[in-house]
């Protein structure tokens, strides 16, 4: 068999229709059918065996190869993970089989024929068949041994008794069990929901299955080959990986399909923002715990922090620290004016894949200039729509603006080098912001203190620009956290230079959501009036917030987040907060090379 | 068997624990999934994932014997129609929104 053929193909001998979980053949590529029945001089070449510096596939991984070989690759070769209903369900149905005794398993020689014997959770690995496996339950009766493999759910009622990729998983813990010299000639699955048990008959055509999917599985992950995703199949519904595959999303750019629903978001959790000068994070139990002095403590739930975001003087404790690590959380450390310092935790997947990529696009002059051209069109255009959608000036001078930020736009692709699309962008900016106080209500615009004349920052030098440069600065913290989690580095650009400080890429993405997410979170806070002239204060030149105006002008930034969009590539409804994260996930694609083009947003 | 899906409901939860100790450790991992509404109530919003974790923290605490757990499962958070008549003090469903402190 030849390497670079996916398992997508039925294994040879096994009828069609039965091939992986038989109610998804059309996931199995369109080609199956017209494949001729019986292949013809075929060899069964399996991986060699396993080096000391290679890893060892377990069962685990080979029953995701058979469901998804990208699932298994994602999982296996770049270190992603994501949990989700069934994954948590899977593991509380261990948690409850796996209580009781778990005797050693004696030698295959002292295996007693007089009694039965029962252990629990067993290691075993051979280098020579590349594998591993974490055993469930393993049972000796009469000289003979059986794995067990506890499945949660009910018992499928298909002919062979179980789907494809668990059959498989468990006949690679029967085949490790036999090179450790025991004598097994059937496995069995346990469905914890339905308390049913399947035999798992350990037919040639499986063990050919299981060696044939080990050694693809191998083979793939050494040539760093990603398995593209399955094309419109029910598998992904329910895939715990959905959201960090994209497999609708990236199967767009080939076939133009509509996605079906956006991937959820990996958990329901939100960031918690601490911002008040003394404040103390702490640990208690399951929840964190504010105390902020002269108030009541606030209580937390740590499954719902989705991020900790720490601004200036604020403690947090180590045990805090422990735990959020432990959890995966990111705690992003900020100065009082909210300028990203860095992150700790959550650094995304345990592979180096997308980063990689990621500096051979930074070092790729003509592809870099290509990505900065679109990237500033799509910033000028998302400034136009702010402008034509919350206009309140007068008419007449509406069209001929929104006509030259149009044509600004439009002249972004003909830019021939980063500097003159640095000269595009800012005149396109220098009008934008001009026209920005047009968009005020009456109210505001009659208030002196929210008199905006034109961007400024370092420090900013009225209220209106101490907002702005607040939420910038928050959304670049946003971005930078959804970039970490998706593999990529936040400290190296695509258009930004790169300095010292800077988290360039986070710098790079935001520029098309700097109007329609941070410009229209300021202008919510101040048209709905959750601003009033005296939330600020002056000095020294510069113009700061309170911490009570900061908590509100966050949490309308926050707000704004959770408000609803249509993707306008996609077509589907998301929340900006999700959508962040597609696109983050999205960026690292058209980085690893998968897509062809990195589909900005830029609504209508 | 509980409900399986990713999408957000709204719950009751209400125990009664025989030993004090246990009750405490009980009382404790709750406040890690919901809001405390009275003695041995709590009310929760979580997806699937969090509720069948919450189950699994719960079974590990109980004694099956002479501990009794229910949770009740309102319907999902966002649709959901709270029937309820508070008596006293207010009853609010949890919101979700990020915490700006």
């Amino acid at each position: 068999m030849s390497s670079s053929d996916t398992r997508s193909d039925p294994p040879a001998g096994s009828a069609p229709g039965q091939d992986a979980l038989g109610q998804n053949l059309s996931d199995q590529g369109a080609a199956a059918p017209a494949r001729p029945a019986a292949r013809q001089g075929e060899l069964a070449l399996f991986a060699p065996p396993a080096a000391a510096d290679e890893m060892l596939a377990p069962a685990r991984m080979i029953n995701e190869w058979v469901y998804c070989p990208r699932l298994a690759v994602l999982e296996w070769g770049r270190g992603e993970w994501a949990g989700n209903a069934d994954t948590a369900a899977g593991r509380r149905a261990h948690k409850a089989t796996e209580t009781g005794a778990a005797p050693a398993l004696p030698e295959p020689d002292a295996l007693p024929d007089d009694r039965a014997l029962k252990t629990r959770r067993l290691l075993l690995a051979s280098e020579r068949l590349g594998l591993t496996a974490e055993l469930d339950v393993i049972e000796a009766d009469d000289g003979r041994v059986v794995p067990v493999d506890i499945k949660t759910g009910k018992r499928p009622h298909v002919a062979e008794g179980a789907y494809l990729p668990e059959r498989v998983q468990v006949c690679v813990q029967a085949l490790l069990l036999r090179e450790a010299g025991y004598t097994c000639e059937e496995a069995a699955l346990w469905f914890a929901d339905s308390r049913e048990r399947v035999r798992v008959e350990l037919t040639d055509e499986l063990i050919a299955t299981a060696l044939g999917a080990a050694s693809d599985l191998r083979l793939t992950v050494a040539a760093g080959r990603l398995p593209p995703p399955l094309d419109h199949s029910q598998k992904c519904v329910r895939c715990s990986l959905l959201p960090i595959c994209l497999p609708d999303e990236v199967n767009w750019f080939r076939k133009g399909a509509i996605a079906r629903t956006p991937p959820p978001a990996a958990t329901p959790a939100l960031p918690l923002y601490v911002q008040t000068p003394g404040a103390r994070v702490t640990k208690k139990d399951f929840t964190l715990v504010v105390q902020v002095e002269g108030e009541a403590d606030r209580a937390v739930a740590l499954d719902e922090v989705s991020e900790l975001v720490l601004a200036g003087p604020v403690s947090l404790t180590t045990p805090a620290v422990h735990e959020l690590l432990r959890r995966d959380v990111p705690v992003a450390w900020m100065s009082s004016g909210f300028w990203y310092l860095g992150s700790t935790g959550g650094q995304g997947p345990r592979s180096a894949t997308v980063r990689t990529a990621q500096y051979a696009l930074a070092a790729d002059e003509p592809r870099r200039l290509a990505f900065a051209r679109e990237l500033v069109a799509a910033k000028i255009r998302n400034s136009r729509t702010i402008l034509r959608r919350n206009w309140r000036g007068e008419d007449g001078e509406r069209g001929p603006l929104l006509d030259r930020l149009a044509l600004l736009a439009d002249r972004t692709a003909r830019a021939e080098t980063a500097a003159a699309l640095l000269g595009l962008e800012g005149e396109a900016a220098a009008l934008y912001f001009r026209a920005l106080p047009k968009l005020f209500t009456d109210a505001v615009a009659a208030l002196p203190a929210f008199a905006f004349e034109r961007r400024n920052r370092r420090p900013p030098a009225d209220p209106v620009n101490a907002c702005l440069s607040l939420i910038y600065a928050v959304l670049t913290r946003t971005f930078s956290s959804a970039i970490s989690v998706a593999g990529l580095d936040p400290w190296k650009g695509v258009y930004h230079a790169e300095r010292p400080g800077r988290p360039a890429l986070a710098l790079d993405l935001i520029e098309p959501f700097r109007p329609v997410l941070a410009d229209s979170a300021v202008l919510m806070a101040l048209n709905n009036g959750e601003l009033a002239p005296d939330d600020f204060v002056s000095a020294a030149g510069g113009c700061n917030l309170k911490p009570k105006a900061r908590r509100a002008l966050i949490a309308a930034y926050e707000r704004r987040l959770d408000q609803e969009t249509t993707h306008p590539a996609f077509g589907y409804q998301v929340s900006m907060r999700r959508l962040i994260q597609i696109q983050a996930r999205l960026f690292a694609r058209f980085v690893c090379g998968e897509i062809p083009r990195y589909p900005h947003y830029v609504p209508r | 068997m509980a409900r399986r899906s990713n999408a957000e409901h709204a719950y009751v939860v209400a125990y009664d624990i025989s030993d004090p100790k246990r009750w405490r450790r009980v009382f404790k991992t709750m406040k890690g999934y919901g809001r405390w509404l009275q003695l041995s109530v709590f009310h929760c919003r979580l997806d699937g994932g969090r509720r069948a974790e919450m189950a699994s923290a719960l079974e590990d605490l109980i004694d099956r014997d002479a501990d009794h757990v229910i949770i009740l499962d309102l319907g999902p958070a966002e649709d959901v129609e709270f029937a309820v008549e508070s008596l006293g003090k207010s009853f609010q469903p949890i919101e979700r929104r990020a915490v700006v402190i």
